[in-house]
């Protein structure tokens, strides 16, 4: 795939007046490739893609849509290679859908030519696949967002394009028809072979759909590679200005990035604190994450292997002390998370169950409260309610933890302003 | 309605609304002080065309009644029929031009530049060189000059920036027509002239005015016709255009000179004409449908038939005294265009 670039950009420049929007960008876009171009308002996605579709002609720079150069291709050339849906329709006048979808086939017709059985029926699998068959005799001015936007879509398909670029195809859709469109635009990327370009705002759907994505900052390219890769904490912190948790969707074997606040103050006040979690079972995914991001040095224990808290320690490299699955906990592993704690400045405990299996985690933690004097917090709140499933012996333990200086913390969120503000 | 709609009707709808032209056109050339039926007329009109001769013989009709219907009423409905279809064809390509149903040539500038060039031609006195062709020259001057400044203020690079385009050609007539005024008040012996001119009339048209109008409409009636496809693209906006493979910056261009020339064509001959332009689009498209590829051949058609009945109206309604055509269509325009609005706001 890489060897054959469906279309490359080398060193465009683009601006309007003295300011420049995209600056020196080089691009290199793979045949038969899903890319998204996400990145903030002002970023440079529209303008980059106007760029590459000979919309708008870059100052200084090339681009070549299969090593051609797009400002040498006839322009109806073009238009049976390359379709846009751009972000605004257009359209005051009463053209209905089925006459605007079938303007769709001028690249393919000669002057004087009238639409052929060909045409129609290539307009008629476009408005079906796109779902405004149905409108075909509506006018088109008469229609909602949603509708135009996916009669705009059928149009660009009637175009029969080798590459599809779309400017933020779903920003007038509801949320089944922005699945339905992404979805019919995969399948005609894995079907069809059409090299499909994007410009999103939805980050998970971006995520969910593309092969690769590109990452627009100030008009430069931040970021460029699988959705893994790209969409990272620290990349999104760095380009949109917000903290973001990112969690791994068990459903859709994706992951799921979700806003949490605007850009915290990261000053070096971070983080000679060693911080140790008890958890388990997901109680901890989130709060790894966040203060991974934060750059705390942090350790976990006892975990399961295969545990999601187990699998998120693993992804960010997290020091932990593990023990196989459904067993009860080993010597070895209490010895190892024993060596974790002693090492911690703060332990917090998570709201995990407490069974007679990690009863000894507690233990542990009680120890190096009493004993080292560690600050310990315990994190009150549980979705199930019930944490303690030993019989009274965990909540008693907890409780004297309590006695003994350690603080109860409502939430998460209340402990990331507790630390947040040491 | 929906029958005229259908794409399949397209020409019989044009065949239909050619011959309704052409049986008016004939009926009008009856109507006048001296009476002359309609049989007769349409003889005297088929004796002088060529195939038809054989059957109809010039020597069947009256030498005074084959003047008056060939050369003083059939130049003038010819000149009528030409003018009102330049006139529609123009306002229709216009308003897909710049996505606005408002446009007709005098948003533009062009009419105001061939006014002013026209203007410009009586102060100075008919006499001397070009002779009687120096009002239409004149005026072809100044439609082409003043489309040629309103151009270059909106073009950015190759392209034209529409919103420009509309506002440059509104200042532009505002300070022709200022200039007009000033020419006037120095000229105050020529101010009748001018001001008849200027409110458009087809009296005392002779065969010559058709043989220096329909060149240029026709030839930019036709060029433009060619474009029909492009200007439904372009309805949908530029960016839209381009990405249906037009090459937009020619296109333009393109667009701008043919209607320049037809504007200048029907202009120089026969003054300012307003509200065709803008009426006519508005009613094909009502008829059937924002098509270009039909909407530009019968705004021709229909335009034509319009400014026929009109001139005739202003020809016999207070005879021997002549209402200036611009006038009438004006008296009709005025309150469409107020309809329009209302109707703009309802949803056009």
């Amino acid at each position: 795939m890489k060897a054959n670039p469906s279309i490359t950009a080398k060193k465009i420049t683009f601006g309007y007046g003295k300011n420049n929007i995209l600056d020196e960008l080089n691009l290199e876009i793979g045949k038969g490739s899903f890319v998204s171009i996400i990145g903030p308002n002002g970023s440079g996605k529209s303008t980059l893609l106007k760029n590459i579709t000979a919309e708008f002609t870059p100052q200084k720079g090339v681009v070549l849509l299969e090593n051609k150069d797009i400002f040498k291709i006839k322009k109806k050339v073009l238009a049976q290679n390359i379709a846009v849906v751009p972000q605004d329709t257009g359209g005051d006048f009463a053209f209905s859908v089925s006459e605007t979808v079938l303007m769709g086939r001028m690249p393919h017709q000669k002057r004087f030519q009238t639409d052929s059985a060909k045409d129609l029926e290539i307009a008629r699998w476009a408005m079906e696949l796109t779902n405004v068959w149905h409108l075909k005799d509506r006018s088109v001015h008469e229609l909602s967002g949603g509708e135009k936007q996916r009669v705009i879509v059928a149009r660009a398909l009637t175009q029969e394009p080798t590459v599809l670029l779309l400017d933020e195809p779903t920003s007038h859709l509801d949320i089944q028809h922005q699945f339905e469109l992404l979805e019919l635009l995969e399948n005609l990327n894995q079907t069809k072979g059409v090299t499909v370009i994007a410009v999103l705002h939805d980050l998970n759907l971006a995520a969910q759909f593309s092969q690769k994505i590109i990452l627009l900052n100030e008009g430069k390219i931040m970021a460029y590679g699988p959705p893994v890769q790209v969409l990272t904490a620290q990349n999104i912190r760095e380009s949109y200005h917000i903290e973001v948790a990112i969690t791994t969707n068990e459903i859709t074997d994706r992951f799921n990035i979700i806003p949490l606040s605007k850009q915290k103050d990261r000053s070096d006040t971070a983080q000679n604190l060693k911080i140790h979690l008890i958890c388990g079972g997901g109680s901890g995914v989130y709060l790894m994450e966040q203060l991974y991001q934060s750059g705390y040095p942090i350790s976990c224990g006892v975990l399961n292997i295969g545990d999601s808290d187990w699998k998120k320690a693993k992804d960010l490299n997290i020091a932990i002390s593990e023990e196989a699955p459904f067993a009860s906990i080993s010597d070895e592993a209490l010895a190892a998370n024993q060596e974790l704690i002693h090492n911690a400045d703060l332990i917090i405990v998570l709201p995990v169950p407490f069974g007679n299996g990690n009863y000894a985690n507690l233990m542990q933690v009680f120890d190096a409260l009493c004993r080292e004097n560690k600050k310990v917090m315990v994190v009150e709140e549980s979705e199930s309610g019930q944490r303690d499933f030993t019989g009274g012996k965990a909540e008693l333990l907890i409780t004297s933890m309590f006695q003994h200086g350690a603080v109860s913390i409502k939430n998460i969120r209340q402990l990331l302003e507790r630390i947040g503000g040491k | 309605m929906d029958v005229l709609k259908n794409k399949r009707n397209w020409k019989y709808v044009l065949i239909v609304q050619t011959l309704l032209l052409v049986l008016i056109g004939i009926f009008c050339t009856t109507l006048g002080p001296a009476d002359i039926s309609f049989k007769e007329s349409a003889g005297i009109i088929l004796s002088k065309v060529p195939f038809f001769q054989n059957w109809f013989p010039a020597d069947d009709y009256s030498y005074v009644h084959q003047t008056i219907i060939w050369s003083l009423r059939m130049p003038r409905i010819v000149l009528a029929a030409l003018v009102g279809g330049a006139l529609g064809v123009v306002g229709g390509t216009l308003q897909g031009f710049f996505k606005n149903p408002m446009a007709d040539p005098y948003v533009m500038g062009v009419s105001s530049g061939a006014a002013l060039g026209a203007t410009i031609a009586i102060v100075s006195g008919t006499a001397g060189f070009l002779g009687m062709m120096r009002i239409p020259v004149f005026s072809f001057v100044g439609a082409f000059l003043t489309t040629w400044i309103v151009y270059s203020l909106a073009r950015v690079g190759q392209k034209v920036v529409v919103s420009a385009l509309l506002l440059s050609g509104v200042a532009l007539s505002a300070f022709l027509s200022a200039i007009m005024s000033f020419l006037m008040v120095f000229n105050a012996e020529e101010i009748d002239k001018v001001y008849l001119w200027l409110m458009g009339s087809f009296a005392n048209k002779n065969w010559e005015h058709v043989q220096i109008s329909a060149p240029f409409v026709l030839i930019g009636v036709v060029c433009l016709l060619l474009f029909a496809k492009e200007m439904n693209a372009l309805v949908f906006g530029d960016s839209t255009a381009q990405h249906l493979g037009i090459d937009l910056a020619k296109t333009q261009i393109i667009i701008l000179i043919f209607t320049s020339l037809t504007t200048a064509g029907a202009v120089a001959v026969c003054g300012s004409i307003g509200f065709v332009g803008l009426i006519i689009p508005h009613v094909v498209r009502i008829l059937v449908g924002p098509d270009h590829r039909i909407l530009l051949p019968l705004s021709f058609l229909l335009g034509g038939t319009f400014l026929v009945v009109t001139d005739t109206f202003a020809r016999t309604f207070l005879a021997p005294i002549e209402i200036p055509v611009g006038v009438i269509t004006a008296m009709f325009g005025g309150p469409f265009f107020i309809y329009l609005l209302k109707r703009k706001k309802a949803g056009l």
